[in-house]
């Protein structure tokens, strides 16, 4: 039972880095309709820079601030250079994102090596759990996952941008005739979906190893929560990735973790099966 | 000759050199070109298959890989545990790829465009993740190797695959049937129902396709094209891996399709030899090629949307309009 908990919360805390990553994911698809190969490397080139800041400087925290913004400045680059380029066309930009994943895969390998390297916790402490040691950085890492993710849904439903962003949206014409700078919005969600899964990357950098095929791994997962969440439905991008981690975390206790993760991956099936748009219908399609 | 033109002549050149090849080859090039050439030609295969679907039915997939590894495990496991010949084991590959393909098929062709692309990758994990931990049947990371079986081997009359002359035809004789059989359902009516319900699905069923039947069909048919290449590879590489199942082999699959040209009937050879070739060519003499590849891919979607055959088509109209003004 105490393994239990603490690997169901071990998935929770997973979970909510997930949905970091995936919130990016989801409003780079839903707005620019891009399907975007790319994005588990946004998260992998978030951790290699948290592990070069902390090589450099040593300090973490410092990390935590600045990559998040490298990763807003490289998206904004990307978007201008290849997905404006294929006019939001969505079976080109499947293979534009895969060059541009081959792309960085390769750069990180040529510059940060293949070999993958484990980052020190910032954060020392452990606390008894149940009997077990646990770290106190993950329950930080679950907390400012919290946060951003919070500052996030602020930032589309208060500020004039975050509007604009649910305007061009819902009708990018429309939009584009009230004036809105659809262009500029599309560089600008670009940009915050990679800043996003760059922030993701420094915080599950010290809780897994960094390694230049990271992303490979991850990317079908953000894929997943964003469909079963509901397309454009980020609310339920959140809930879907935190609703697999976790049940992936219990099975985990009783099997092996590939079990675990096959078992998460017939859950899906079965949930795509019977609820074909995601478990939170009323998706705004 | 009328039925000259067009997709029956692009295949008729196609059939010629392939034959051809260690012929012309040895001319100007080391043997190992005429090995890369029939490489090239199974991965086609599983570009083919991307190309059925998405190509003509408008669907994508991103697990094909699937049916290629379940052909690839078919004959391995068919030669090394079952002690199975040549044949048997081939047909072994062939019948699970293409039940395979009808389970998920039945399940996955419901669903449309993101949901059904999701589906395609769901079903190949599971099954990527399954034989990854089944070790003692799959032999997981590892791969499963084998001896190759004889060909024929009546009296003393043997042909083996270790003789590279045998080994390259038979793999070009199975490419090249497996190109005619999509040639042959191209221009049947069936293939003229596929691309109707990929312009609209909507219209085609209400002038009375069962369009969940057609894409079945369709989905069967790229699961049988994609296990082919599967079996085919694991007697070219005589052995089968869990990691070619992985949902990244299928998106190299549908990367070499679009380049070459989606909806085009010699597309994905074109698009697969490009690639393969740029990758055997430069990761001779630099180790991180992979940087220029990732580079010439961005390129060529931005300069080339309709990919290298449709860069070919747009070359010819132009020749051909200038050819009237003048």
């Amino acid at each position: 039972m105490d393994t239990l908990i603490v690997l169901a919360l071990n998935g929770l805390i997973w979970g909510l880095i997930i949905a970091l990553i995936a919130l990016g994911l989801s409003i780079i698809f839903g707005l620019l309709d891009v399907i975007n190969i790319a994005h588990g490397d946004f998260f992998m080139l978030g951790s290699v820079f948290a592990w070069f800041i902390i090589k450099f400087t040593g300090n973490f925290w410092l990390a935590i601030f600045i990559v998040p913004i490298i990763g807003f400045g490289l998206g904004a680059l990307c978007e201008i250079l290849i997905i404006r380029p294929i006019k939001n066309a969505a079976a080109l930009s499947i293979v534009a994102t895969f060059g541009l994943s081959i792309f960085l895969q390769e750069s990180v390998r040529a510059t940060y090596g293949a070999a993958p390297k484990r980052l020190m916790t910032p954060i020392n402490d452990t606390f008894l759990l149940f009997g077990t040691e646990y770290e106190f950085y993950r329950l930080f890492a679950a907390f400012f996952a919290i946060l951003i993710i919070s500052i996030f849904f602020l930032f589309l439903h208060k500020t004039k941008i975050g509007i604009w962003m649910r305007a061009v949206r819902f009708n990018p014409e429309i939009a584009t005739a009230m004036g809105i700078p659809t262009k500029k919005i599309y560089s600008f969600t670009f940009a915050l979906g990679f800043a996003l899964a760059a922030q993701g990357g420094v915080i599950a950098a010290p809780i897994t190893t960094v390694d230049f095929q990271s992303g490979i791994d991850i990317l079908p997962f953000c894929f997943m929560a964003v469909i079963i969440g509901g397309l454009g439905n980020l609310e339920g991008t959140v809930a879907a990735a935190l609703i697999l981690s976790t049940f992936e975390g219990v099975v985990a206790t009783f099997g092996d973790p590939t079990v675990a993760r096959i078992s998460s991956l017939v859950l899906m099936c079965i949930i795509l099966i019977l609820r074909p748009h995601g478990i939170f219908s009323g998706a705004k399609s | 000759m009328k039925f000259l033109r067009g997709n029956n002549l692009a295949f008729l050149i196609f059939f010629v050199f392939s034959i051809l090849v260690p012929i012309i080859f040895p001319l100007f090039l080391n043997d190992y070109w005429i090995k890369l050439y029939s490489e090239i030609l199974i991965w086609s295969l599983l570009a083919a298959s991307v190309n059925i679907l998405f190509g003509y039915l408008g669907l994508l997939s991103f697990g094909q890989a699937l049916y290629f590894g379940f052909g690839m495990y078919g004959v391995a496991i068919g030669v090394a545990k079952f002690g199975l010949g040549l044949w048997s084991s081939f047909l072994l590959g062939i019948l699970v790829s293409v039940s395979m393909a009808t389970v998920a098929g039945s399940v996955a062709v419901r669903l449309t465009w993101h949901y059904f692309a999701i589906i395609t990758v769901v079903f190949s994990l599971i099954f990527y993740f399954v034989a990854l931990s089944w070790k003692p049947i799959t032999g997981g990371d590892d791969g499963l190797p084998f001896l190759p079986p004889d060909i024929i081997n009546i009296f003393d009359f043997k042909i083996s695959l270790t003789n590279p002359t045998a080994q390259y035809y038979f793999i070009i004789f199975f490419v090249l049937l497996c190109y005619f059989l999509i040639l042959k359902l191209l221009n049947s009516p069936l293939g003229k129902t596929f691309i109707a319900i990929k312009e609209n699905n909507l219209k085609s069923e209400l002038i009375g396709i069962n369009t969940y039947k057609i894409k079945l069909i369709g989905f069967i048919f790229a699961g049988f094209v994609a296990g082919v290449a599967g079996c085919l590879f694991a007697f070219y590489g005589r052995y089968a891996s869990a990691s070619y199942m992985f949902y990244h082999v299928s998106g190299e699959a549908v990367v070499w399709s679009i380049i070459g040209g989606v909806g085009s009937f010699l597309g994905p050879v074109i698009g697969t030899g490009l690639l393969i070739m740029v990758r055997e060519e430069l990761s001779n003499f630099w180790d991180h090629y992979l940087l220029l590849v990732g580079v010439v891919v961005v390129l060529l979607v931005i300069f080339a949307p309709q990919g290298l055959a449709g860069l070919y088509n747009r070359l010819l109209k132009k020749i051909f309009n200038k050819n009237n003004n003048a």
